[in-house]
Order: C-alpha cells, then sequence, then structure tokens
C-alpha cells in the first residue's frame, strides 16, 4: 500500500477514535501536537489501527514511536 | 539538610556564588561543581550511603552505553533487563526485605507453622525510591531509542544525584540530561520566578503544612477517644497537610533549580481542583505518576489491549497498587493503591476516564455548582484514602474509621486554642485563594504579568504570613521517608 494511503488511512482513524475532525496528521506529527492524544487514548488508536489493517505490533514497536512517521513506516513494512 | 533550614540558606548561598561567578562560563566547570555539591549534600544526610549512589551511577552510565552499543537486539535487551534487575532489586532490598520475611512468617504462623526467620537490620538510603527511578528511566529510554547514551559522565552524574531534587523528587527524566549539557546563562526573571516559587513553597511548608501536623499528630496518636467529628477533621486537615508539605517542598526543589538555570518537571497542578480521581492524578505528584505510566501502565496496557476495558481496569489497578508499594513496605500502602485504583472502575466504564476534566466557572469566578460538587466528592474520596495512607498499620486504620462511624460524627470537634486553629484556617484559605486564582499558572505565585507595586506588596505580605502564620519547628518534609 501506498505511503500516502496509510496516512491518509491513520488520519482518517485518529479522527474518528479522538472525536476530531480538524485532525491533520504530517510524519512529524506527535502526542504533543494533539491534546486529545495522550497514553490512554493512545492504546485506543492502536487497537483500531491493528483492527483495519488487520496486523499486530510488538510492544517494542509501540514503545519506540516518537512520531507519526514512525508509526507509518511500521505499518508499512509490515 | 531541609529547604526550610539555615544550614541550607548557607549550603545554596556558597553554591549559588560560586556557580554563577567564578564559574560563570564554564559549563564544564559548573557540571563537576553542582556534582560535588550534591554529593556533599547527599553526604550531609547520610554519608555512609554516599558510596551506593556513587557506585550505583557509574554502572548504570557504563550499562547505559552498552545497550546503546550492543551487537544484537538480544544483547540489548539483557543489558537492559540486568538494569531493571539492579535498580529493582536494590529497591526491594532496601525498603522491602524485612517487610517480606514478616509477612512470610505471619503467614506460616497463621497456618500453623513455625518458622525462624529473622529480620535483618538494613537501613534505607535517602532518596533511594527517586534516584533508583532516574536510573531505571535512562536504561529503559535508551532501550526503547528514546534516548541517546551520555558520554558525559560528570552530566549523567548531576542528572542522578542534583541536590534539589535528590531526596524527594521531582523525578526528572534523561531528556534533564540536555540542560545539562547546554550552556547555562544567568536570566534575572527565571531567578526571580524561582525565588518566588520558593516563597510559595515556603508558606505552604510552614504555615499550613507544620501547622496541620500538630493537630493531625495528637489525634492519630490517641485515636480511641476522639470524637467521629474530630476524627473527619483530622482527616481534612492531613489531607491539607501532605498536599502543603508535598507541593511545598517541590515548589522549593523547582525553585531552586530556576535559580541555578534549569527547568525541573512540574510536580503538581493545583490537585485540590481535581474534578475525578483521574483528573486528581493528573495533577498529584505528576512525576511518580508519569514515570509509572510510561514504564508499568503503558507496557502492560499493550498487553492488554486485546482485553478492552477489562485489560485497561487491571493494568490500573496494578500500576496504582505499585504507586501505594512505592511509597513504603506496609500493608496500608498496598491497599491506598488498590483504593485509588478501583476508583478508576466507574470513571472507565462510563467514558469519563478518556475525556479531559474541564472545570467551568460562573459570573462570579468561581466552579459551577455541578463541577464544585464533582470537587467535593474528589476531595472527600482522596480524604478517605489518605486516611489509609496515614494509618501506621490495618489494625489502627479500622479503630479510625470505626470511630468516624461509632463515636458521634454530629458533634463539636476537639478543637486546640483559637489562635491556633485560627492559624490554620487562616492559612488553609489563603493557600485555597491563591491557588484557585493562579490555577492555569505555573505556580502559585507567578506574577510575571502583575504591576511591580503589586507584586511588591505581595511579597511582603506573604513573607509577613509565613512569619506570623508560620511553625518554625524545623520539621522534616513527609517524603524524606519514602
Amino acid at each position: 500500500m501506498e505511503r500516502n494511503q496509510i496516512l491518509a488511512e491513520v488520519q482518517e482513524i485518529f479522527r474518528d477514535v479522538l472525536d476530531k475532525e480538524e485532525i491533520e496528521l504530517q510524519d512529524a506529527t506527535t502526542a504533543d501536537d494533539i491534546e486529545e492524544w495522550d497514553s490512554l487514548t493512545h492504546i485506543q488508536l492502536i487497537v483500531a489501527i491493528e483492527k483495519h489493517f488487520k496486523i499486530k505490533f510488538t510492544s517494542k514497536e509501540i514503545l519506540s514511536w516518537q512520531n507519526v512517521g514512525q508509526m507509518l513506516d511500521c505499518i508499512a513494512a509490515k | 539538610m531541609v529547604f526550610n533550614s539555615l544550614i541550607f540558606l548557607a549550603f545554596f548561598m556558597v553554591v549559588f556564588l560560586i556557580y554563577w561567578f567564578p564559574l560563570k562560563n564554564t559549563t564544564k566547570g559548573q557540571n563537576i561543581f553542582l556534582l560535588l555539591a550534591s554529593y556533599f549534600f547527599y553526604g550531609y544526610a547520610d554519608w555512609k550511603m554516599l558510596p551506593l549512589l556513587v557506585g550505583a551511577t557509574v554502572i548504570f552510565y557504563f550499562l547505559g552505553k552498552g545497550i546503546a552499543t550492543a551487537k544484537s537486539e538480544k544483547q540489548s535487551y539483557w543489558l537492559t533487563f540486568l538494569g531493571v534487575v539492579l535498580g529493582v532489586g536494590a529497591l526491594l532490598y532496601f525498603k522491602y526485605f524485612n517487610f517480606f520475611i514478616e509477612s512470610f512468617a505471619s503467614l506460616f504462623e497463621a497456618c500453623g507453622l513455625h518458622t525462624n526467620l529473622h529480620t535483618f537490620n538494613i537501613i534505607m538510603p535517602l532518596g533511594i525510591s527517586f534516584f533508583t527511578f532516574r536510573m531505571l528511566s535512562y536504561v529503559i529510554d535508551i532501550y526503547r531509542g528514546k534516548f541517546e547514551p551520555t558520554n558525559d559522565i560528570i552530566a549523567f552524574g548531576t542528572y542522578i544525584a542534583f541536590f534539589p531534587c535528590l531526596l524527594s523528587g521531582p523525578i526528572d527524566r534523561p531528556t534533564f540530561i540536555n540542560q545539562l549539557k547546554a550552556a547555562r546563562t544567568f536570566e534575572y526573571e527565571k531567578a526571580v520566578d524561582g525565588c518566588r516559587q520558593i516563597l510559595w513553597g515556603l508558606f505552604k511548608k510552614v504555615a499550613v503544612a507544620d501547622n496541620c501536623a500538630t493537630y493531625v499528630d495528637i489525634v492519630w496518636g490517641d485515636i480511641g477517644s476522639q470524637s467521629g467529628s474530630t476524627l473527619v477533621l483530622a482527616a481534612v486537615l492531613y489531607l491539607f497537610q501532605i498536599y502543603a508539605d508535598f507541593s511545598g517542598y517541590s515548589d522549593m526543589a523547582i525553585g531552586v533549580g530556576k535559580l541555578l538555570g534549569f527547568r525541573i518537571a512540574d510536580n503538581f497542578k493545583f490537585p485540590l481542583f481535581a474534578l475525578n480521581i483521574a483528573d486528581y492524578w493528573r495533577r498529584w505528584h505528576i512525576t511518580l505518576t508519569q514515570w509509572l505510566t510510561d514504564y508499568v501502565f503503558m507496557p502492560l496496557n499493550i498487553k492488554f489491549r486485546d482485553w478492552g476495558n477489562w485489560g485497561m481496569i487491571l493494568s490500573i489497578v496494578i500500576t496504582f497498587v505499585l504507586i501505594g508499594m512505592w511509597h513504603g513496605s506496609n500493608w496500608t500502602f498496598a491497599l491506598f493503591g488498590l483504593y485509588h485504583g478501583l476508583l478508576y472502575i466507574p470513571l472507565i466504564l462510563s467514558g469519563a476516564f478518556f475525556k479531559k476534566a474541564k472545570l467551568k466557572t460562573n459570573k462570579l469566578g468561581l466552579p459551577v455548582a455541578k463541577d464544585f460538587g464533582r470537587i467535593v466528592l474528589t476531595f472527600s474520596l482522596v480524604t478517605i484514602g489518605l486516611i489509609i495512607f496515614r494509618a501506621p498499620s490495618l489494625t489502627e486504620m479500622c479503630a479510625y474509621v470505626c470511630g468516624i462511624v461509632n463515636h458521634g460524627i454530629i458533634t463539636v470537634p476537639w478543637l486546640p486554642s483559637v489562635i491556633e486553629i485560627g492559624r490554620i484556617a487562616l492559612a488553609i484559605v489563603i493557600t485555597i485563594t491563591v491557588e484557585w486564582l493562579q490555577r492555569n499558572k505555573q505556580h502559585g505565585l507567578e506574577l510575571g504579568n502583575v504591576h511591580i507595586a503589586t507584586r511588591y506588596v505581595l511579597y511582603w505580605v506573604l513573607i509577613v504570613l509565613t512569619i506570623a502564620l508560620g511553625n518554625f519547628g524545623a520539621n522534616q518534609f513527609i517524603y524524606f521517608q519514602f
């Protein structure tokens, strides 16, 4: 799948889970940029992304991401 | 050497002058000096344990390097594992070894088995719960790829032993090392703000905490003969005591950090105005809660993520029992943690947990009725939790709770002299008022935009009030024991 396509789908999941239509994701976006994105909603996002792309992340992968770009790379590599 | 003592004032004045004058232009020199000053500060309190602090610092410095340069993922994992075993092992040994022996002996005896288990004379090093957490976050963050190991052992050692935070936090993360590596310039505004924060912390410590402590200690010293209403009043005052004591300490530590040119992590964000328990823990002892969130709750929550809300509840309950147990080796602390963990269940199941609580105010600037009710409810739940926390044992906790129920709650509580109770009441009213007005600021006395004349009036009023209301018995800070 194209990386841009992944970004678009992940953005849709973010908007849906965090209930905020204005969210615009970029590679450099971090949890500090989106108020609703905290350690709790992070897990909801992971579960929704795993379900959507039918993939499973490892704990180390999830805990090592520092921005959206790293998360997208991980999805693309699955 | 407590912050509110003359010896600390003398120590800090010497540190401040040497740090900003002869060493002004040398970051390396400032860091070496800070490290030596921090070791002196620690040695002054507990010189026998200084080798442990220095030794652990050297071990974790090289572990960090080893994790980053490991030849394989497996090697990196095992080095991190070694770091966690050493850090947690030290905590378990110094804080919990005797507790486990006693608990096992009681368990065996309850089963009718006689044991010859003996406890040992283990002295807990001061600040161990705080500096081991700094060391652990260093190796774990390197393993997770979130932090590059430093090649500067002086900066690393100063991060671990930085004297304002050494004995009771806040627990800064390894990114603090970046501040230590950067050149520092004396910023007048930052330094003045640090002084203001120290003044506010001092007021809370000597005027609120130490005055409340006198009443609370008397009541806890003789639970059986107190009326129910006295026990309730002491429970409420204990909340003010521990809040003012620990947040006062944190304010002073952060203020001292600012005077040296650093930005230490915030530890409290006006928790007296929390709207629910989750909101309370986002505002209370933030650096500990955030530490356990990142290194315990998150891995557990990720593990249990397919179990939905119940996975989250399990992760929260485990995390909170650990938060409780972190305070010391007593079943009351475990129960305190469990109590708070269980209070999250309705919030998670109703979905309120996932929404950030936002306080609404009316035209008078006071909380709207619904939010006021939520503040009072949260305050009451926290007060109940602190009865468990304050109790020396589960037996005394039960006696306290039974006393509230059975010894007449609708009575006039025991009150000390009019002067003493007036002093406590006035100090608490001032604290609540100031913190309410400043609730969106970093600390109670952040006055950057206030007119200079008003600022000076406020300083003098607060200094006079601190002297007039303060209890200068040089009481220790509660969190030194943890």
